[in-house]
């Protein structure tokens, strides 16, 4: 069991090819390996904090092994969530991040890895060296935001808060836990200047995720449908449309595919969504951590 | 003589009486596959012959009836992921290679296994992209392969029972092999890969009787050696230049053609200042002794992780009013090349993808490499991306219509280089690649004028391939895109005649095959292995 056999292929694609396949090993295989990482204290200290040397060896191994997730810069990417944002779900000690990058975190993406102890607490240096010590202080009203979620603001139209709301946009229930204050903002203000990811091909080693991008289908006949490109090949389109409806296409029965380089969302900005609002609606998705009830 | 002996004899006289009925198994030898493009029932060698063309005379499957192409079997192989392998077909049976190692045979008429093996693997072995095998060379009632663990075996043909195992490298180094051998003479030859783990290429040459050792040629020249000052210090020592594609041969000339991969650190060279030779190069090997006979290096001092490891076409034709003998590449870092094969003599090179990392390749051969495409800390747009415009999956040469045939791709990255210490069996990259912001990659299948370089006509995929090009005499040609299409062309046009959906992403050269006066096409995706046909009816 080794990268080829991980099923996931956006870091496969990147880990692979740098040679951080180690990374991927599978679980059978790295039982016996994390043995030793078991023994580490539940309340161990880096022994490299503050090292500036540990923190740029953190930083090139971060970038070669756990970018293709996180983002080159640890701000999330499409499928790992942001590690600038001083929030850890998963515990924030030194021990905490430790364990997680050692024998990843069970039920999400986050793959067990196999790293020397010191290779590991140089990637906990670096994280220390790029996240912020306090998340940062929301002023907002969750409430009023959670009000303009679903009503004014009609975010709810497109995303899904555990299985309520529109079925178009990227589902929100984690985004609390998984993205930046920051990156919120770009994707409320500016939503076109970096496409959040969709689905990517298990079977696919080097595949390029999809996005969500404004698809347009134009028939045979002039009809046209707009939408988010579920899945697309040289001869068929899996459209999720405007309409929240499913359009099934073979492509000899289109006219053209039209794509955008730009989300389907619109833009909120200040003139929309004044500063308090926004800290209102950032109070609420901030709040929304998946968990249940 | 007893009891027992005599049933035995008796046993023996029965099974060689079934038998009479059905071709006689003959053997494979180094004549049948010198002459491999007129024995189109059979598929002996990786590239379908010497030439590297993969091209078949049956004409059964044409431009008129592909669309009738049906499904025949399917062979699981029990292990998922990138599928690579080319099989072989010999006499009724497939011989092929697996992920992790795994390797079987099967009955080429019903896709039922005659025999499965898989090589009990170390924990640690470091494969760059992925635990996969591209398949088997074979000679007389041996096959052979290559493996993860950077041995080499033999194994015999009815079993699969291993006859001899020699160890060519330490993997705990980080030396693998991937690659399909290639069978010349009495001898194997392999190329490793471990270019992403600073290892020191080498190509190799084994005996087939017993698995020794006949030559070594190592890609990256050691101390006294001519190449040598064209690495900064101790950098040759985990120069990489790996060797891990199948290379060509020409019998007439004696030449091994075999190409070679990107230095390490790929893409930081702050350290390995230099040419850095023999990466990204293609190399002439005196087939008996290794011997280095010539070089062309395509992208001296790499810093895009271009290896040159794609299969070079062997081409006979006349040159400007010359009759000459060509080396055709399709290069990775985005240009077609055009060589002499005999001298390594450059004689062209055009671009068959978008090309942003060098103006063009002036007269001497040598790329004029624009300004300001050296990765760097904050990233730098480059393309072709480290992908390439082609990689290691095989174009086809066809005669017929005289055209080259490639899988390319359209992607730029984004290329950030930083400083890497060294620790043996690790990583060794400097780097780390992805793809352009805003962009979105794509792919196509190219018809190109293997001369000029001109592009005849594109079939575009969704996303860049990974599955190579098989030409028939039928006018059809095959190949396969990432979102698991296996797709027949018309040859002239690039228009599609047929389609079937497998499910994975193809990352193979399809193979064709004749079994009853009936046309098989052959191509793996996933864990499976999956046998195209036209129906009966069709075929008569």
């Amino acid at each position: 069991m080794h990268c080829a056999s991980h099923p996931d292929s956006v870091a496969d694609r990147f880990f692979a090819l740098l040679g951080g396949c180690r990374l991927l090993l599978g679980a059978g295989t790295l039982l016996a390996l994390v043995g030793s990482t078991l023994a580490q204290p539940t309340e161990a200290r880096n022994p490299l904090a503050n090292d500036p040397a540990a923190v740029r060896e953190g930083a090139s191994l971060f970038r070669a092994n756990c970018s293709p997730c996180h983002g080159l810069n640890a701000r999330g990417g499409g499928r790992g969530p942001d590690l600038t944002s001083g929030l850890w779900s998963h515990g924030g000690s030194d021990a905490a991040i430790f364990h997680s990058i050692t024998e990843g975190v069970p039920g999400t993406e986050m793959p067990a890895n196999v790293f020397e102890d010191s290779e590991t607490w140089t990637l906990v240096a670096y994280l220390r060296s790029v996240s912020m010590k306090q998340p940062a202080p929301l002023n907002g009203d969750r409430a009023a935001g959670e009000r303009y979620f679903w009503g004014k603001g009609a975010c709810g139209q497109c995303h899904m808060v555990k299985g309520r709301g529109g079925p178009l946009g990227p589902d929100l229930t984690r985004v609390g836990a998984a993205r930046s204050v920051e990156y919120l903002v770009e994707s409320i203000r500016t939503p076109s200047k970096e496409l959040s990811q969709g689905m990517s091909d298990p079977n696919n080693h080097y595949g390029i995720p999809l996005e969500y991008e404004t698809v347009t289908a134009v028939t045979r006949g002039g009809e046209r449908v707009v939408g988010i490109a579920k899945n697309e090949d040289a001869f068929s389109l899996q459209l999720l449309g405007q309409d929240d409806e499913l359009h099934l296409f073979l492509k000899k029965d289109l006219r053209e595919v039209i794509h955008e380089r730009r989300s389907l969302m619109p833009a909120y900005p200040e003139q929309t969504l004044g500063k308090q609002g926004l800290a209102d609606l950032l109070a609420y998705l901030t709040s929304l951590r998946g968990e249940t009830e | 003589m007893n009891t027992e002996a005599i049933v035995r004899l008796a046993r023996c006289a029965v099974a060689i009486l079934a038998t009479a009925s059905l071709p006689v198994h003959s053997q494979v030898t180094y004549e049948r596959i010198r002459n491999a493009a007129h024995e189109p029932a059979n598929w002996l060698t990786y590239s379908g012959d010497y030439k590297s063309w993969r091209y078949s005379l049956l004409d059964q499957i044409n431009r008129t009836n592909a669309s009738g192409l049906a499904a025949q079997w399917v062979f699981q192989s029990a292990s998922l992921g990138q599928f690579e392998t080319t099989p072989l077909e010999i006499d009724g049976i497939l011989y092929g290679t697996g992920q992790d190692n795994r390797a079987f045979a099967i009955d080429a008429r019903t896709g039922r296994a005659i025999w499965r093996y898989q090589r009990h693997l170390p924990d640690k072995v470091e494969p760059c992209c992925g635990m996969v095998n591209r398949g088997f060379a074979a000679l007389g009632d041996r096959l052979f392969m290559a493996t993860l663990d950077a041995h080499v075996i033999a194994l015999d043909r009815k079993t699969g029972n291993v006859i001899w195992d020699v160890e060519a490298a330490d993997y705990r180094q980080a030396y693998v092999f991937t690659v399909a051998p290639l069978l010349v003479k009495d001898k194997i030859i392999v190329g490793v890969a471990g270019g992403e783990y600073g290892v020191r290429g080498f190509i190799d040459a084994y005996d087939t009787a017993t698995g020794k050792r006949v030559w070594r040629f190592y890609t990256v020249p050691g101390p006294g050696e001519p190449g040598h000052e064209t690495w900064a210090g101790d950098s040759w020592k985990t120069g990489g230049a790996p060797a891990w594609i199948t290379g060509s041969f020409d019998p007439e000339l004696n030449l091994i053609y075999w190409p070679t991969g990107n230095p390490a650190p790929s893409d930081y060279g702050r350290e390995r200042r230099g040419d850095n030779l023999y990466s990204n190069s293609m190399l002439a090997l005196d087939a008996d002794t290794g011997k280095l006979k010539w070089y062309f290096q395509y992208t001296p001092h790499d810093l895009h992780d271009y290896d040159a490891t794609q299969v070079p076409v062997l081409l006979d034709a006349v040159w400007q009013g010359q009759q000459r003998k060509l080396l055709l590449h399709a290069n990775r870092n985005g240009f077609l090349y055009v060589l002499d094969r005999g001298t390594g003599q450059f004689l062209a090179a055009t671009p068959f993808a978008h090309v942003t990392w060098a103006k063009e390749i002036g007269g001497d051969g040598r790329p004029v490499v624009n300004p300001g495409n050296e990765p760097t800390p904050e990233g730098t747009r480059t393309c072709p991306g480290a992908l390439g415009a082609t990689n290691w999956f095989s174009p086809s040469y066809d005669p017929r219509t005289g055209l080259l045939y490639v899988a390319s791709s359209e992607e730029c990255d984004l290329f950030t280089g930083a400083p890497q210490k060294f620790h043996e069996g690790h990583d060794f990259i400097g780097s780390i690649y992805v793809p352009a912001s805003g962009e979105k990659a794509w792919g196509a299948l190219r018809a190109l004028d293997p001369l000029s370089g001109k592009k005849v006509w594109e079939f575009k995929y969704n996303s860049p391939p990974w599955g190579g090009v098989l030409s028939t005499a039928g006018d059809v040609v095959f190949a396969g895109d990432s979102e698991g299409n296996f797709i027949a062309f018309d040859a002239r046009t690039g228009r599609d005649l047929w389609h079937i959906q497998l499910g994975a992403a193809i990352y193979s050269s399809p193979i064709t095959y004749s079994l009853d006066g009936r046309q098989y096409v052959a191509i793996p995706a996933g864990g499976a292995l999956f046998a195209f046909a036209l129906p009966l009816a069709l075929a008569k």
